[in-house]
């Protein structure tokens, strides 16, 4: 639920909101309603953004920008640069998802319960 | 609670690492976000219905602009202001990187973005005063309401498109090297124009000329470095063309200054300008018109094909302007407003470079090392001083560096004689003050040759053969420009800046500028050859391109009738090499093969049956143009080089002179060896050097000595170092002294055909496309028709609502 929770929220604060916020989003998420796998649920949601979007992009432009920057990177091709693309941002977004979870648990009386609900 | 804290800080360290550049990378966290990063910047294909409505400040009506399938807008204002508020406001989004580089390479503001590497760059444009003159022209500009309008409206539209952009949307080049577009300034259209000047003006070899003249004396200076070719020219304005005017007096010549130090430790010194690369051949250009008696129309057809440096994005962005008393097609240069090569219902105008003599040192001699005065007609002259700041990527100091200006201007060169500063002041045409952009706007509007004539008057430099032709069917060709008036040969040498008597003594009238009109053999045409034969009056040059294109098009243009666009796009890519015909005969004749080994032999009988056209796939082009310049270092090399006292080479035509009717000279000789080597010796010589050059780098003789793949013409991205956006390897014929002048790295810039007539009917292309964007279906996608030279027609409206089959997207400016 959570990861659905993060894909929605995040893929719609990035369309006006700085590159960082999936920095926020899945914080907040797992702040809010702390859930299984913090960690994989985030990293799989910002990647699944990411990775969609960004195979979007390259799909439509014949990949006439992404091959030339992989090439640029020294990477062969823009589906390699694709998926760094989402390793980094799933990197992040794990990251972010893990720390909402770990501090919501510091609060005092959530820790027993954290793990337990949804 | 050390878990949590241990994840919270990986997450800050990994975003903040994230979002900082990482030495010359760029933040990799907005740089592959698919929302703001590169991905944004790949474009698909324009939906030919598609319609679009832009609400903007500042325009004062409506403009629509109609883009056709090649990409090019077509442009329909109400006023000039939104005219050229539109041409900024499309140029910006197709060009905005470009224009953004090209202000800064032309201001010496590279640093800023990319740091200590480009800091010589920078010094060296802030030396010649490319500042000082940008600000000169902008006051004459704003002075004028003409040039005023042009400009406030050029400038509103590109900070409009500027200033709707959200960093997804900049260019990638500024995602790779993380910095964001500024606010566009009037001055920098003057800028533009002022590296225009250096690029087609900016140099000068006097001081290679003084060294000559210092180890070989007049005499011998004047034999090798004649005033006019000595074997075959073809100048722009024919022979025999009768100067109808009153002349003015000439400046009285002053005596060839010695300014040789015996102490001197030929040391340049450090704020000095750069050694400056001698003129490349390949920055040029052809233009040329038929009259009506040679076309099968029935009205003059006109052509034009500046060579410059090939690059993506192109220099040249199309466009058509369209408003009450202005509806013009062509070809402008980010950053300038108008069209600068192009047509409109009644005319048509090409230009090409004039090798004018507008730059030139003057030795200076200072008071002490504060600089603060000069000697000049017997008494001390204050200087003036500037000081440049270049802000350095990296830095929190900016560099400083003090100007010292005199009359003349900078003193920023040097002749290696000097001690701890530059003593050579650099005079040049860039630092006058003029209003050059009016020539193109009233040619923009021109409906007729007086228009025309009126137009050349405005022009400042550098220097340009306006070529012309009307639909009353006159054809005409202009040497515009102001030109210094001076002594014969002023300039040729260093010049002493301490004689009032060798400072430039005014100007060559405008209207006495060398031009023809409906000349008697029916057509006009210019290659940057000498301008006139040595019967004008007064002194341009000493030495000019060589004549060989010019020749070629001149016999080619003599010899046409019933001639169509077609005709002339064939002469645009004539491959023919004129050097080759002049020079190879004897040369083969005068070769003792008898001591060729078999491969070489074989070579040679390439050589032999060559029909002298340099074309793709020619191996015999690909020898000769290895053993042209092998041949003219084996006559010159060993008695023109001196460590650090560079000497001018004799002239291409002044070397074929010398192997066609001077055999015996001692020239031929290698002083460096005690035999006594004859023109046979070094032919041979020069030949077998040639062979191994191509056998080294292209191994055996074979497909792979063909002249496309020797001369391996590229494309590179202005950045020069992306090497994903350079062109794919292209094959192409031509040379540097061939019609079709492309070379490694110059050529045709821009290809235009015009046949005039109640409608005109223009051809045209570029190597690249309309859009800067490497992720756009338009950023080369004129690349393969012009490999191929092929024309595009274009497409000129006359109206918005013109219906037309190539016509694609929509987008309505609206009033605000």
């Amino acid at each position: 639920m959570n990861f659905i929770i993060i894909v929605i929220i995040s893929a719609v604060m990035q369309l006006f909101m700085p590159w960082w916020i999936v920095a926020v989003v899945p914080f907040a998420v797992y702040f809010w309603r702390p859930g299984n796998s913090p960690f994989l649920a985030s990293f799989a949601a910002i990647a699944f953004v990411w990775l969609a979007y960004g195979f979007y992009l390259h799909l439509i432009s014949d990949g006439a920008m992404s091959n030339r920057i992989a090439e640029i990177l020294s990477l062969s091709n823009g589906y390699i640069l694709l998926l760094v693309t989402a390793l980094i941002g799933g990197l992040v977004g794990g990251l972010s998802g893990l720390s909402g979870f770990l501090i919501k648990g510091l609060l005092p009386g959530r820790l027993p319960h954290a793990s337990s609900r949804n | 609670m050390a878990k949590a804290l241990i994840s919270l800080l990986a997450t800050i360290t990994l975003v903040y690492i994230l979002n900082r550049p990482l030495g010359p990378a760029p933040a990799l966290g907005p740089f592959l976000s698919p929302f703001t990063g590169i991905w944004q910047n790949g474009e698909k294909p324009v939906d030919p219905e598609s319609e679009e409505v832009l609400k903007l400040d500042s325009l004062k009506k409506d403009v629509v602009i109609r883009y056709d399938d090649t990409g090019v807008p077509h442009i329909f204002a109400e006023n000039d202001f939104d005219l050229y508020y539109a041409q900024g406001y499309v140029t910006a989004k197709d060009r905005l990187w470009q224009m953004d580089l090209q202000t800064r390479a032309a201001s010496g503001r590279l640093s800023e973005i990319l740091g200590k590497a480009t800091l010589e760059i920078d010094l060296q444009s802030r030396r010649l005063g490319m500042g000082y003159g940008a600000e000169a022209n902008l006051k004459l500009a704003m002075s004028d309401p003409r040039s005023r309008e042009a400009l406030l409206g050029y400038t509103a539209g590109v900070n409009a498109y500027i200033r709707q952009l959200s960093s997804r949307d900049y260019p990638v080049e500024f995602k790779l090297l993380g910095y964001k577009p500024e606010r566009w300034e009037p001055i920098n259209t003057m800028y533009m124009l002022e590296q225009m000047t250096l690029n087609l003006a900016g140099r000068s070899n006097e001081v290679n000329m003084s060294n000559v003249l210092e180890k070989y004396g007049k005499e011998i200076t004047d034999q090798l470095f004649p005033d006019y070719p000595m074997l075959q020219e073809s100048p722009v304005i024919p022979a025999g063309t009768k100067w109808d005017f009153k002349k003015l007096l000439i400046p009285a010549a002053t005596s060839a200054s010695r300014f040789s130090d015996s102490l001197s430790d030929y040391k340049k010194p450090e704020n000095s300008l750069p050694e400056r690369e001698p003129e490349i051949e390949g920055i040029g250009s052809n233009n040329w018109a038929i009259g009506a008696e040679k076309s099968i129309t029935g009205y003059p057809v006109l052509a034009n094909d500046p060579h410059l440096d090939l690059s993506l994005p192109s220099i040249w962005y199309q466009v058509q302007l369209h408003a009450p008393e202005t509806n013009v097609y062509g070809v402008s240069l980010p950053g300038i407003p108008a069209v600068i090569i192009g047509f409109n219902k009644d005319i048509a105008w090409g230009v090409t470079n004039v090798d004018a003599d507008v730059f030139d040192l003057y030795k200076i001699r200072f008071k002490d090392d504060t600089r603060n005065f000069y000697w000049y007609e017997n008494q001390w002259k204050p200087t003036r001083k500037r000081e440049e700041l270049i802000y350095v990527k990296g830095e929190k100091e900016p560099v400083r560096e003090e100007i010292v200006y005199t009359h003349h201007g900078p003193v920023t060169d040097s002749d290696n004689t000097s001690g701890k500063f530059p003593t050579l002041a650099v005079k040049w045409i860039g630092h006058e003050p003029g209003n050059t952009f009016l020539t193109f706007y009233e040619l923009n509007k021109s409906r007729n040759y007086d228009d025309y004539r009126k137009a050349m008057t405005y022009f400042v430099g550098p220097a340009q053969n306006f070529v012309f032709a009307d639909n009353s069917k006159n054809i005409a060709i202009t040497v515009s420009g102001k030109l210094p008036l001076k002594y014969k040969d002023q300039g040729k040498f260093v010049l002493d800046g301490s004689k009032a008597a060798d400072d430039w003594q005014g100007w060559i009238p405008a209207g006495q500028n060398p031009f023809v009109k409906n000349p008697q053999r029916g057509f006009v045409s210019s290659a940057n050859q000498s301008s006139t034969d040595p019967s004008y009056p007064y002194y341009i040059n000493w030495v000019f391109s060589p004549s060989e294109r010019a020749i070629r098009i001149n016999e080619r243009l003599s010899a046409m009738s019933k001639a169509n666009a077609d005709s002339l796009r064939k002469l645009q890519n004539d491959n023919y090499n004129v050097t080759a015909r002049t020079i190879l005969p004897e040369l083969l004749h005068i070769l003792n093969t008898a001591a060729l080994t078999p491969s070489q032999k074989a070579s040679l009988i390439t050589l032999a049956n060559w029909d002298y056209q340099n074309d793709p796939e020619s191996i015999a082009a690909s020898i000769f143009e290895e053993w042209m310049p092998a041949l003219r270092s084996a006559i010159w090399n060993d008695e023109f080089s001196a460590a650090g006292k560079p000497l001018e080479l004799p002239s291409r035509d002044r070397t074929m002179y010398l192997v066609l009717k001077q055999p015996g000279e001692k020239w031929f000789d290698n002083v460096n060896t005690p035999e006594k080597e004859t023109l046979p010796d070094i032919a041979f010589s020069s030949f077998k050097a040639a062979l191994d050059t191509l056998n080294n780098r292209h191994g055996a003789m074979s497909p792979s000595w063909q002249w496309s793949k020797v001369k391996a013409t590229e494309i590179r991205h202005l950045s020069r170092s992306l090497k994903p956006f350079n062109a794919p390897p292209l094959t192409t014929g031509g040379g540097s002294s061939v019609v079709n002048a492309t070379t490694k790295r110059h050529g045709p810039s821009w290809r235009m055909v015009v046949e005039l007539g109640p409608e005109p009917k223009a051809y045209g292309i570029y190597p690249g496309g309309q859009s800067g964007n490497p992720g756009s279906p338009y950023y080369m996608n004129m690349l393969k028709k012009w490999e191929n030279g092929e024309l595009n027609e274009l497409v000129f409206l006359s109206s918005p609502d013109r219906s037309d089959s190539r016509l694609t997207k929509c987008l309505t400016l609206h009033k605000k």
